[in-house]
């Protein structure tokens, strides 16, 4: 006791020690915390301010004498601009028919997988191959070794198979299949894994009693299975649409958001505009409107996942 | 402090270069190679010794023979260099993000000959006169500035000032197979007309023969490569009454003509294709004529690679219906980095003007001793080499004629618009080409279109 006054007496004799010790506690923890926030203020949210700004500039290489503040007038230009609309159409029409194929294959994969006494680890294994390949490389390959009319192998079991010849990447009504089948092959069995674990996870007692009472395979399927995943669903939901409505790298390589601008994601003519067209100010707004949309649409994921 | 003697700093830079570059170790052994040519200069090469500059290129045989070379720069110099690849697709972009932060990464690079407008309305690079007339820096009579392919230079200079120096480029001709052409008694097409009647006379797809092929693939320097040439053969003039224009009747002629050839000739796939593609399937047999670059010959007489190699044929342009030729013409020129010091200016200067000499250019192509020997070389005085000229027409029939008449007679150098937006008019046209070769828009659509983004863009 005599040791704690002593100790208390020279900070200003009424000081609580154990608040002290907290207020102690609380700056050395904000030291050791402000590297980390330093540094993630500086790559993530100042990038981000700057975005803004930006995009309330005119900001034009070509044009260097026209440069200035222009306030909203970037945004304004991109409402009336139609190739915008249609690119936001496309990214959208991208972002759900991925997410709804990969779910949907993924799931009846798991489902089928689940039920093999043997060989799973091999399915498995397999499976993975496709996600652990960088988007370039993906598309680089379906470009040229899959998907080129008259040379490639999609193209000639499409022959074969008596469909005949098409140009998968060039005709403007097929490419953006395409491209949508390209990123569900790729993402498919991340799907696939997540809800086989979640499978192999799921209680066996309330299927033993679903068979006592004689349910069918299919009301087990709806009535049981498809509840008990719906976090691990909603989860992937979630994961990869925001994944696909900031899809670039595959796009890119496989059709560059051609032929015409019948795969132009968002995404795209964000970068066409700022890095070919260099009309940065233009390209911020864009950028902006896409991150927009991305954190709308997720709102509304998050909201969904917790309403019951 | 005497920069030949080796300090430190220069043993450490000679190990950097020599980690990134194992191609430089390789040819060291070219130090010991004979400068007299260079040494006849009068201007003093050590003058910005002890300098390091970085050049930027793209991956290819005809820069690397530059850089297998680089060694007896550096000896006669004094200064150091160091090359950064950067592929094709994104020189362009690392170039302008670099030239913008204004902090000197590259000193010089392989330059799109379509960007000095925007270079220097921005002030990015400098002005190449005031080099080229300063005695001390440069030797004419030795240089001899204009033996420079005149066509070539007038590209890189905007509003009477040089930019930028060739250093390699290209012409664009008709490659044809002349053992089918003669086997159907066909002659090389005159005209457009012509060059449409013999892909109709000897398109075969059904035994794997194609008529025709040109670039289809989208891009500024792809499909509006070729475009920019009809159009300005059908009477296209970019700036009528001194207003920009991409539409109208010569705009959707040229582009009619154009797709109706891709559409009824060329293989589908060809939509997607970019000269390289077209050189390979010509080099399989498989199409009969191209319209593309001379330097595509170094592809297709390949031995190991093509199957045609004895049975290639040459011609210009074919006219268009206003009886003109209008070769599409590409070089890759050095510029200087406006935003370097003084002295590394000048010992950029002084690696440009190696790589541009005439040494330097007989160095690394019919004297260059690797398999590779370059094609593009940028003196006309070299295309009239026996040497050299002995080397080239055993690319085929009629090569060297073709591309010295296509170089001095079928350019215009306005063929393309030289003006600050290009960048953008470039991606908004070959989008509208390609919108209208795949059946996306009608040709008249897809131009009106085109129009109708860029005029914004225009007026500023």
């Amino acid at each position: 006791m005599t040791k704690a006054t002593t100790l208390d007496v020279p900070v200003g004799g009424r000081a609580d020690p154990a608040r002290m010790m907290e207020g102690r506690e609380r700056r050395f923890a904000a030291a050791l915390l402000a590297p980390a926030f330093i540094a993630l203020m500086a790559t993530t949210t100042f990038p981000l301010l700057h975005l803004g700004w930006t995009s309330l500039h005119r900001m034009d290489l070509a044009m260097p004498f026209m440069d200035g503040f222009v306030g909203l007038d970037n945004y304004r230009e991109l409402l009336g601009d139609p190739r915008f609309w249609s690119a936001l159409g496309v990214s959208l029409v991208y972002t759900f028919s991925t997410v709804i194929l990969q779910v949907v294959l993924g799931l009846a994969l798991a489902l089928l997988v689940n039920g093999m006494k043997r060989g799973q680890a091999l399915f498995r294994i397999v499976a993975i191959l496709p996600v652990v390949l960088s988007p370039a490389v993906v598309g680089m390959v379906w470009r040229t070794f899959m998907l080129t009319p008259e040379f490639g192998v999609v193209d000639y079991l499409s022959m074969t198979a008596g469909l005949g010849s098409h140009n998968w990447l060039g005709d403007p009504s097929l490419a953006l299949f395409s491209v949508v089948v390209i990123h569900t092959w790729q993402w498919t069995p991340f799907a696939f894994m997540v809800l086989l674990a979640s499978l192999a996870a799921l209680p066996e007692d309330i299927y033993e009693a679903a068979r006592i009472d004689r349910a069918s395979p299919w009301l087990c399927f709806v009535r049981i299975t498809l509840p008990l995943l719906r976090p691990a669903i909603v989860m992937v939901i979630i994961m990869r649409t925001m994944v696909a409505l900031t899809a670039f790298a595959a796009i890119f390589t496989v059709t560059g958001g051609g032929p015409g601008t019948a795969t132009e994601i968002l995404n795209l003519y964000a970068y066409r505009k700022s890095f070919t067209e260099l009309s940065i100010g233009y390209g911020s707004a864009l950028a902006v409107a896409l991150l927009i949309f991305t954190l709308v649409i997720t709102g509304v994921l998050f909201a969904l996942r917790r309403a019951k | 402090m005497t920069s030949v003697k080796p300090t430190r700093r220069h043993v450490l830079q000679a190990g950097l270069a020599a980690v990134a570059f194992p191609a430089l170790i390789r040819s060291a052994g070219a130090q010991d190679a004979d400068l007299s040519a260079y040494k006849a200069a009068k201007i003093d090469w050590r003058q910005a010794s002890g300098e390091q500059i970085t050049v930027a290129v793209i991956p290819a045989s005809y820069f690397d023979a530059l850089i297998a070379l680089a060694p007896q720069f550096e000896a006669l110099t004094g200064i150091s260099v160091r090359f950064e690849k950067i592929p094709p697709a994104q020189i362009r972009q690392k170039a302008v993000i670099d030239l913008t932060s204004k902090a000197g990464g590259y000193s010089t690079h392989a330059a799109d000959p379509m960007y000095y407008a925007l270079y220097a309305a921005n002030k990015w690079v400098e002005s190449l006169d005031p080099y080229l007339k300063d005695a001390t820096l440069t030797d004419p009579a030795w240089f001899q500035p204009d033996d420079i392919i005149p066509a070539w230079r007038n590209a890189n200079t905007i509003d009477g000032k040089l930019y930028g120096v060739p250093y390699d480029g290209e012409v664009t001709v008709q490659v044809y197979r002349k053992d089918l052409y003669d086997a159907k008694g066909l002659k090389a097409a005159d005209t457009l007309e012509d060059y449409v009647a013999n892909a109709a006379a000897l398109n075969d797809p059904g035994n794997r023969l194609w008529g025709a092929a040109l670039r289809g693939v989208a891009g500024a320097g792809q499909n509006v490569y070729i475009y920019s040439s009809l159009f300005k053969e059908f009477g296209g003039d970019w700036f009528p009454g001194g207003k920009f224009r991409v539409n109208g009747p010569e705009a959707e002629a040229a582009l009619n003509w154009y797709v109706d050839v891709m559409r009824k000739y060329a293989p589908t796939a060809a939509q997607n294709w970019n000269w390289p593609d077209i050189a390979d399937a010509f080099s399989q047999g498989t199409i009969a004529s191209y319209i593309d670059a001379n330097t595509s010959a170094s592809v297709i007489t390949n031995p190991e690679k093509s199957k045609v190699v004895g049975k290639i044929g040459f011609a210009r342009w074919p006219k268009g219906p206003t009886g003109k030729r209008v070769s599409s013409i590409w070089n890759w020129g050095f510029p200087i980095n406006a935003s370097l010091p003084e002295k590394r200016k000048k010992a950029t200067w002084l690696f440009i003007q190696w790589a541009a000499s005439l040494q330097t250019q007989a160095l690394t192509s019919y004297q260059f001793s690797g398999p590779a020997k370059r094609s593009g070389v940028n003196r006309l005085s070299l295309w009239k080499n026996p040497d050299f000229v002995k080397l080239m027409n055993s690319f085929g029939d009629n090569f060297v004629a073709t591309t010295l008449d296509a170089l001095e007679q079928d350019t215009d150098v306005n063929w393309r618009p030289r003006v600050p937006q290009w960048p953008a008019i470039g991606d908004t046209l070959a989008t509208a080409i390609q919108q209208a070769l795949v059946g996306q828009a009608t040709t008249k659509a897809a131009l009106d279109e085109a129009q109708r983004r860029l005029e914004p863009m225009m007026r500023g």
